[in-house]
């Protein structure tokens, strides 16, 4: 068990939420995706934190407990505007939300 | 490499076994993460990425933060999954046209192929960094409750205030974009 198995870990998990965040054409879906590049992100600040020369310091886990806080609001206010979008245009397709277009 | 697998597995077997075993939360986060991704039902793919949560609030624990793996199963389990379901159920499409595995203009192809090119990227950086290969044993570290509440009212108190205001912004905001204009 060392840090470069738990950056790979990460790394993946972050590829993954990637490939869905430019694949899906569904709003929901590319908020998940988002949530997973987020959880890869908390995953190598606890890693970090726990590799660290001083864990005492408990800086990465600071840092990805007020990641989760942000990304808590973040959800919230993401589903809304699915929501809005949804009452206004009748889909949750992102490709679709085009009205701003020149 | 596998000689020194074998060497290790022969000298003590149950230690590695316990080695590899401490890895299985890793695998279901990034099986239940890609069945996420992949899945064409909604409400599965909700499912799923709620059991990547879960399986991630179990690797936090593993390393030893347990307070943030327990906030990373109540936020995240308890209300965020909690929220995308709502989320689904609140917009079903009415055209069946418009399914889930509906993709944008140019494919699934181009957003496979960015994601593989950046987890080349990321684990080439990773393996050849000198920093990570340093790091080989463990340290015994842990965050205990106590000292999470020193320095959360210590250090990072205008952080956490700055947390609070940002998260009555963001309650406020979600919920005058989701009221219904009269």
């Amino acid at each position: 068990m060392n840090l470069q198995i738990f950056l790979a870990i990460s790394a993946v998990l972050f590829a993954t939420g990637l490939a869905a965040v430019l694949s899906r054409a569904n709003a929901i879906l590319v908020l998940i995706g988002i949530e997973l590049m987020l959880g890869a992100a908390n995953l190598n600040f606890v890693a970090f934190w726990k590799f660290s020369p001083s864990p005492s310091d408990l800086t990465g886990v600071m840092f990805a407990l007020f990641s989760i806080a942000v990304a808590a609001a973040e959800v919230a206010v993401g589903l809304a505007i699915i929501i809005l979008v949804h009452r206004r245009m009748n889909t949750v397709d992102v490709d679709d939300a085009d009205e701003l277009k020149g | 490499m596998i000689q020194n697998i074998l060497n290790e597995l022969a000298a003590d077997p149950w230690g590695v076994a316990g080695k590899w075993f401490a890895l299985a939360p890793a695998a279901v986060l990034l099986l239940a993460a890609a069945a996420a991704v992949v899945a064409r039902n909604l409400v599965r793919a909700a499912l799923a990425l709620t059991l990547s949560f879960m399986a991630l609030g179990v690797l936090f624990i593993s390393l030893g933060a347990e307070f943030l793996g327990f906030v990373q199963l109540m936020v995240y389990v308890g209300a965020v999954a909690m929220l995308i379901v709502f989320a689904i159920l609140l917009t079903r499409p009415d055209r069946l046209r418009r399914t889930a595995t509906a993709l944008r203009g140019a494919g699934p192809a181009a957003g496979v192929v960015i994601g593989l090119v950046t987890l080349g990227g990321l684990l080439g950086v990773i393996s050849t960094s000198p920093l990570a290969a340093g790091t080989k044993c463990a340290p015994a570290a842990t965050a205990p409750v106590a000292r999470i509440g020193e320095v959360l009212m210590g250090s990072h108190v205008a952080a956490l205030l700055a947390v609070g205001v940002l998260l009555t912004a963001a309650l406020v905001g979600a919920a005058i974009l989701a009221i219904e204009d009269k």
